[in-house]
């Protein structure tokens, strides 16, 4: 639950050099009708420790990321939502694949990076290897897609959300807990460091011991004898009356 | 915890109308263990939503994932992989994560429907249960019940026990038959006894991996990221591929072995020759525990020899495998030489443990019992058995094939607890059980899968005396090979009645008289047994909609109404066979749908089977024991102390309690009655159809990851339709160009049986050998078994849907 590799050393290198290249085109839109905002109007993402030669502020304004940080929470966490089919669900990958080589998810998904107005988010459990066992495409087989298609399904399953509202606190000023499952998130940096979400990075990034302050809530944790807020037999967990 | 030491049964009785909702049962159960800790739980002061959390085995394939169902407001609403499950340790796959959306398509059966001129019309339960009984009733030997390896054990239970004891027939039979029977035959002609002795620690403890025609990265991903994610730990495991397309494994694979059909036959042989050549014999272990094997003369041109064959000695067999050099090898199968090679020299070194690994390309072909035979056979050879790591395992496709059509024996030549039809001593332990006159169960072997349906595919006055079909939790009308001579033909039959139990319109709903509407999965009580022996129990947590019914609750509402007509279904005393009463000794009126959940019914039929799974040391423990558990692996043995203890390893002194103390191994069901386990010499055969000038291709069939069998309940989730919207055929490149098609571009895939128009991709999810091509069955849309073959292994009867000859042209 560390912020490991926190060794961004090379990272503003291996940005350019891909944005040079022109890797946007291989980020495929979630819409893909959506006009591509162009890369020059994205204004700062977060780069901390970066040489500051490299950081062009277009004016002393503050990003609207940090200026309307509840409203980019709120907009986080209906992106976050639209990727998946409850939370808690794998996201789908919103962008074609290499169908077969898993290994190329680590490309981009490894370190994380962005590409335009695109990014990809660093994997939260690397030692996973068969990265496609669980995540596929939004849109799959659309090179293969005809006229004669099966119709999309129709499923009324309404999938649970989570709430957007931050980790409790003790009183004002503590930190708060977390107020999400850690199983398989246990790399915080992925959603709340530089290729996480707007609204979800914490103002000290620098330090990167996460787990000394923010402890996870008990109540997400499958091994706690709270998880299901009752304390039952193994294996029978439901809610109290 | 107070309630871990009551059984169930005393949690359900504190007030038994109260199981009717499991939320009220909960209750009960949080205020007696509230009770018994003297302090209500703190709830944190903002919790974020009223979700509740019960634990589940997935719906899906046979590994046995478990997950936690988060309900709320009388919905499923999210799935979390189970971290206290030893099976998956907290991961699943996208369909196990996806499983709870499979409830909520939205065209769910919800009625009970009847076929009237033509067109089918809402009738009512009552309605409903009375055509069925009639129907059976009316002739009772026309009657067969198909089920499937999704069929929940006390549901697959109630079925054969609705059959074999209630109407005294065994004309049952299940999917599994074309699924996992040839693993079956193989478990039984090389141990005597059915399932496999490993289990899935052996994927964690084994040097070498070896897929034997399975594309795990895709089929049981849990499983196979068990094995690949050893590699992020620091771990080495080889991962031999063998295969005849490049797949997702291939990419994680050491070695990649592509192989001709049937070349599995010539490459286990060549492995057994190496082992003999290059002294990997084990020759303590043979000695102290083989006997070698070989088929005797067939008895005539269309009768194979008997599946438990003649004896031979070890040089005999040596002699057999002698011809399956290296370079003889390779002429078979394709495979080079110098890879056979690698194979044997790995057999060869005892410092390795070596974990087989199959699933349908095994099971779903023509010499299936002898290639898994082979397989054992050189595991054994090698001493390469029953240490953690070294084993010989066979993956099943489903949630309860082994849990319920192989251990509860919904098969036509099966009784519970793996005893057998064909034998006296068998039916008289089983009429014990039943409390039936001696003599009532029928000695008479009843229809495999195909054989029934071509049965009933066939006019009544020309032999097919098969005339009523139920189907439960299975779509034959997509599954079964060449659907045009197996389904199809029903429909210009008109004494023909199909009745089929679903949850949604599928291909075989689509020829049925009578439709009904059933629960599924967390909408009823359930358990499941996976590929490791492992049985697995969840409690109802949601209600069925409409009129949506259980399926155990049908067949003993039927079964009721035979009974109410003096149409069998009594033991020798009278009794009704399912009659059910309390702890008050009053009758509990289970057939009525208002009262079915008075009680725990699938409390009360498994722990009424689990005596039968003595007879063969598979003894499942109390339904109890299942509630706490993320399952038990059988045998699950009582220690002194009270406790249950499953079993990892069978037949292994270390670990399996029905192996005499101070013995290292004992096959306690051998065969030969010495406790000596079968290794077989079966020589390499061609397929009985091959590429020709008018067919040269040969076609494959199979999975996605995305999809799960005949794709009824993983096509209405949107998240899986959408990455993988619809069938396709693989083609290699150099074919592709041969006959002019790129990607997306429709061809026809043609066969002697019929043909199916698909899209080309090439260099897509697989990349198949030249001269080969790959077609998904998911599709509903795009039937490939139109084209398939029914050919079948003589002594699994199962059908191999992995090879037949097919044509590929660009479609005109």
């Amino acid at each position: 639950m560390a912020m490991h590799r926190w060794n961004r050393a090379a990272r503003p290198a291996l940005w350019i050099t891909l944005m040079g290249a022109g890797a946007a085109a291989a980020f495929a839109s979630v819409d893909r009708a959506a006009p591509q905002a162009p890369a020059v109007s994205t204004p700062l993402r977060w780069r901390l420790n970066t040489p500051a030669a490299l950081i062009v502020p277009e004016s002393k304004a503050l990003p609207a990321a940090v200026a309307d940080k509840f409203g980019a929470r709120a907009r986080s966490v209906e992106a976050r939502a639209q990727l998946r089919a409850y939370e808690g669900a794998p996201p789908v990958i919103p962008h074609a694949t290499v169908d077969m080589n898993v290994q190329t998810c680590r490309a981009c998904h490894a370190q994380g990076l962005t590409a335009g107005d695109k990014v990809a988010r660093m994997a939260s459990h690397t030692y996973l290897q068969n990265c496609t066992q669980c995540h596929v495409e939004a849109d799959g087989l659309a090179s293969l897609a005809a006229p004669g298609d099966p119709p999309k399904p129709i499923n009324t399953f309404v999938g649970f959300r989570a709430g957007g509202h931050g980790g409790t606190r003790a009183w004002t000023g503590a930190p708060p807990v977390m107020p999400h499952t850690t199983f398989m998130r246990t790399n915080c940096i992925s959603c709340h460091g530089e290729f996480g979400y707007d609204g979800w990075r914490p103002d000290h990034l620098s330090r990167s011991n996460c787990v000394q302050c923010h402890a996870p809530a008990a109540e997400f944790d499958q091994l706690a004898p709270t998880f299901g807020k009752a304390d039952l037999p193994d294996g029978l967990s439901v809610p109290l009356p | 915890m107070t309630s871990s030491l009551m059984t169930v049964d005393q949690l359900l009785t504190v007030d038994r109308r109260s199981f009717v909702k499991t939320a009220a049962m909960a209750a009960a159960t949080a205020m007696a263990s509230r009770d018994a800790r003297g302090y209500a739980l703190p709830l944190l002061e903002q919790a974020p939503s009223s979700l509740a959390w019960n634990k589940a085995p997935c719906r899906f394939c046979g590994t046995g994932c478990h997950v936690m169902v988060g309900t709320e407001n009388g919905r499923v609403v999210a799935i979390q992989g189970d971290q206290k499950a030893e099976v998956n340790k907290g991961l699943l796959c996208v369909k196990g994560y996806h499983v709870g959306l499979a409830m909520y398509g939205k065209d769910r059966l919800t009625t009970p429907m009847l076929r009237r001129n033509g067109a089918m019309v809402p009738i009512s339960w009552d309605e409903a249960i009375e055509t069925i009984a009639a129907r059976i009733a009316a002739n009772p030997q026309g009657f067969s019940f198909y089920g499937s390896g999704q069929w929940t054990i006390p549901e697959g239970y109630a079925a054969n026990k609705f059959v074999k004891a209630g109407l005294g027939t065994n004309l049952i039979d299940a999917n599994p038959r074309l699924c996992m029977s040839s693993a079956v035959t193989g478990f039984l002609s090389t141990f005597g006894v059915d399932e496999p002795p490993g289990v899935y620690d052996d994927l964690d403890q084994c040097d070498v991996a070896i897929m034997w025609g399975t594309n795990m990265a895709e089929m049981h991903p849990v499983l196979f990221s068990r094995l690949v994610d050893r590699r992020a730990r620091g771990e080495k495991v080889t991962i031999i591929d063998m295969t005849t397309r490049r797949t997702r494994t291939s990419e994680l694979a050491d070695h990649v072995l592509y192989f001709q059909p049937h070349g599995d036959l010539a490459i286990a042989n060549g492995i057994a020759h190496l082992i003999i050549k290059l002294n990997g014999v084990d020759s303590d272990f043979v000695k102290r525990h083989c006997n070698f094997r070989q088929l005797g003369a067939a008895v005539d041109a269309n009768t194979a020899p008997d599946m438990l064959g003649v004896p031979m000695t070890f040089e005999e067999f040596a002699k057999a495998v002698e011809p399956y050099t290296p370079e003889k090898v390779e002429e078979l199968s394709g495979v080079p030489a110098e890879k056979i090679r690698l194979l044997g020299e790995l057999f060869a070194r005892r410092d390795l443990r070596i974990n087989s690994l199959w699933c349908m390309g095994f099971n779903q072909h023509t010499r299936g019992t002898a290639i898994n035979c082979i397989v054992h056979g050189i595991h054994l050879l090698s001493g390469h058995f029953g240490k953690p790591g070294d084993a010989a395992t066979s993956l099943t496709g489903q949630p309860s094939a082994c849990g319920t059509a192989r251990e509860v024996g919904t098969l036509c030549h099966l009784l519970p607890g793996g005893l057998a039809v064909a034998n006296p001593e068998h039916r008289a332990h089983a009429e014990d059980h039943w409390n039936l006159a001696a003599g009532s169960i029928s000695a008479k072997i009843g229809y495999h899968a195909i054989e029934m349906f071509k049965r009933f595919n066939t006019p009544t006055d020309q032999g097919g005396d098969v005339t009523t079909i139920w189907v439960q939790v299975t779509n034959p009308g997509h599954t079964l090979p060449n659907l045009e001579r197996n389904f199809l033909r029903k429909k210009d039959l008109a004494d023909k009645f199909l009745i089929v139990s679903d949850v949604y319109p599928t291909a075989t709903t689509s020829l049925a008289d009578l439709i009904l509407p059933s629960a599924m999965w967390v909408e009823k009580n359930g358990m499941y047994g996976n590929s490791e022996r492992r049985t697995q129990q969840w409690f109802k947590m949601v209600e069925p909609p409409g009129e949506a019914r259980d399926d155990a609750w049908q067949t003993i509402a039927v079964s009721k109404a035979l009974f109410d007509r003096g149409a069998g279904m009594k033991d020798k005393d009278g009794t009704w066979i399912f009659h059910t009463q309390g702890r008050d000794e009053q009758a509990i009126p289970i057939w009525d749908w208002a009262h079915y959940y008075d009680i725990n019914v699938d409390e009360r039929l498994f722990d009424e089977y689990r005596q039968f799974s003595r007879h063969k040391h598979k003894d499942l423990a109390p339904y109890a024991e299942y509630v706490k558990s993320r399952g038990l692996r059988w045998p699950v043995v009582q220690q002194p102390d009270g406790a249950w203890r499953e079993t990892r390893w069978r037949f292994s002194g270390f670990d399996d309690p029905y192996v005499d103390k101070g013995k290292d191994f004992q096959f306690y069901h051998s065969v030969t009655k010495d406790d000596k386990a079968l290794v077989w010499f079966r020589p390499h055969e061609h397929p009985p159809e091959r590429p020709d000038a008018e067919y040269p291709f040969w076609l494959c069939t199979g999975r996605v990851l995305e999809h799960w069998h005949s794709g009824t309940m993983t096509r209405r989730i949107p998240q899986l339709h959408r990455a993988m919207p619809k069938a396709y055929v693989e083609l290699h490149r150099d074919d592709a160009a041969a006959i002019g098609v790129l990607s997306g571009d429709m061809v026809t895939v043609a066969s002697r049986r019929g043909a199916v128009d698909l899209a080309a991709w090439i260099g897509g999810r697989g990349d198949p050998q030249k001269g080969h091509v790959f077609v998904p069955f998911f599709d509903e849309t795009q039937f490939i078994n139109m084209v398939t073959l029914d050919a079948y292994d003589p002594y699994s009867k199962q059908p191999d849907y992995k090879k037949c000859a097919v044509s590929v042209r660009r479609k005109v």
